[in-house]
């Protein structure tokens, strides 16, 4: 029976010839069942991938930690009140001492990123996370900016690589953090 | 009676605590002979597998074969997912085929702990900094290992957990964890067997004959034989010391720049020195990005830059000790 239901899925058997698989699915459990496990296996293989479990969740909590911020400034603030450690305070000062071009600099990564995130979500067949995507507008990329810290530049960490490298940056390489 | 009863149990309570303690350094003893011959076997056996590194968000398998004839050692490693990079090493020395857009670039390299060889073969820069502690019998690819902690002794360098194969004595995996115990890397055979034949028709790389060769443009490091340097290192952080300085030249820079590599045996950190550019704002900052810590700040007129696969303190510790001399 499963054999023949796996055949079903493939197109192996016409449709004409199924009718009794249909009816077997219909009355048997265990075929209802075997119908949707060889569907879900199928969509793995093709690497049509489904969202992790608790997509809904993750998402939810992620823009309940976003600050309503108006302008970037409240944002730091909000930000500085969340991460009370002594690391926090010190990526605080040393933000508040960044000169203006490297807040430029960042939300121009923030905004690469968002768009890398819409390319990303794009690729899986799913509509939902793409809406989700585009919605991100250009105040959301400001708070990034501000939330964004100092990006490794990709120019030392190649150096670096080349001459210490160790375990797996002979096999992944600097240019995909660049990516 | 009452205190012959009472010396009598602390007598037991010592015995016994002394033969726990021996039992405990015996193993220790035994657990760095085990870590001892798995960084010696990485070298002297033959074998060929495929192992997965993993870092952070990537993930690449890699086909590797390595031959040791009784007097060289020769290793293939095949990158299998994504762009089909190769490395060919003799020895110490290494030959990459790395393809990029329509070329492929051939560089030439040093380096001696490709994994399974990521231990060197003398521990004791290791033994100062880390504590070793053997734990189960675990499966990996098929086979058989003894599981190794090495825990840093300090929060300047993250902790290893080592699965050597109990019969090859060969490391099969290795996870390199943070503080609290979070992986921040790791790379593990799937598939691993020892190779009998001793001849070498696979050591050259897959030649695409769509692609054209090139060499890297121009030899990216050379000695630095300054005498008299505008810097000098105050106290680095414990375990670390100085293990090669060069002159290099970096992607964007029009002039070279001083490069010092330090090393605690395992974990490798990067100093970059050079001197400010007028009219460029000093970079300030720092950052954690998956295993790699990042710290740049300002000595004098040197913009300081380190980096390396080890916690921020040990990043900003070393950026720190660097001091403008006139």
């Amino acid at each position: 029976m499963n054999e023949q239901i796996s055949a079903l899925i493939d197109d192996e058997i016409a449709l004409e010839d199924a009718a009794h698989l249909m009816a077997a699915m219909q009355s048997n459990g265990h075929a209802t069942e075997a119908w949707s496990h060889y569907h879900l296996i199928g969509d793995a293989m093709r690497g049509a991938a489904t969202l992790s479990p608790g997509f809904k969740q993750k998402l939810m909590q992620k823009i309940e930690l976003e600050p309503t911020a108006l302008s970037p400034n409240a944002a730091l603030i909000n930000q500085g009140q969340v991460d009370t450690t002594q690391a926090g305070a010190q990526t605080l000062a040393v933000k508040s001492k960044l000169p203006a071009t490297w807040s430029i600099a960042a939300s121009l990564a923030a905004v690469t990123m968002v768009g890398y995130m819409v390319l990303q979500t794009q690729v899986s067949n799913d509509g939902a996370p793409v809406q989700v995507a585009q919605a991100e507008n250009a105040q959301t990329a400001a708070n990034l900016a501000v939330a964004t810290e100092v990006t490794i530049p990709a120019e030392y960490l190649m150096a670096h690589q080349a001459s210490a490298p160790t375990g797996s940056s002979y096999y992944i390489q600097a240019a995909s953090y660049a990516k | 009676m009452r205190v012959l009863r009472f010396l009598l149990i602390s007598l037991f309570g010592i015995t016994t605590l002394t033969a726990t303690l021996s039992a405990q350094a015996a193993s220790d003893e035994d657990a760095w002979q085990i870590l001892q011959k798995a960084a010696v076997a990485a070298r002297a056996l033959s074998y060929q597998g495929i192992f997965v590194c993993q870092s952070g968000q990537h993930s690449r398998s890699v086909q590797i074969k390595h031959l040791f004839n009784g007097q060289d050692e020769f290793s293939h490693n095949v990158v299998l997912d994504g762009a089909p990079r190769e490395v060919l090493s003799r020895g110490g020395d290494l030959v990459i085929y790395n393809p990029k857009d329509e070329k492929v670039v051939i560089e030439k390299r040093r380096g001696q702990n490709m994994f399974p060889a990521i231990l060197p073969t003398n521990l004791d820069a290791i033994k100062a900094s880390y504590s070793l502690r053997a734990g189960e019998i675990e499966r990996v690819a098929d086979r058989q290992a003894q599981v190794l902690f090495l825990e840093p002794k300090d929060n300047l360098r993250y902790g290893y957990k080592f699965w050597v194969d109990i019969e090859y004595g060969l490391l099969l995996k290795s996870m390199m964890v943070n503080s609290k115990n979070e992986m921040m890397d790791s790379i593990a055979f799937n598939q691993l067997g020892l190779m009998n034949n001793v001849d070498l028709d696979w050591f050259k790389p897959k030649i695409d004959a769509q692609k054209r060769y090139v060499m890297e443009d121009e030899a990216p490091a050379q000695v630095d034989n300054n005498p008299s340097p505008h810097w000098m290192l105050n106290e680095l952080p414990a375990g670390y010391h100085k293990v090669d300085q060069m002159l290099r030249t970096v992607n964007g820079k029009s002039f070279p720049v001083t490069h010092v590599i330090f090393s605690d045996g395992l974990a490798s950190v990067s100093l970059f020195i050079e001197p400010m550019a007028k009219g460029v704002k000093p970079r300030v900052g720092r950052s954690v990005v998956g295993n790699t810590s990042f710290y740049s700040n300002v000595a004098g007129f040197l913009q300081v830059t380190v980096l390396g696969e080890v916690p921020e303190a040990t990043v900003a510790q070393i950026a720190n000790a660097v001091v403008f001399v006139k």
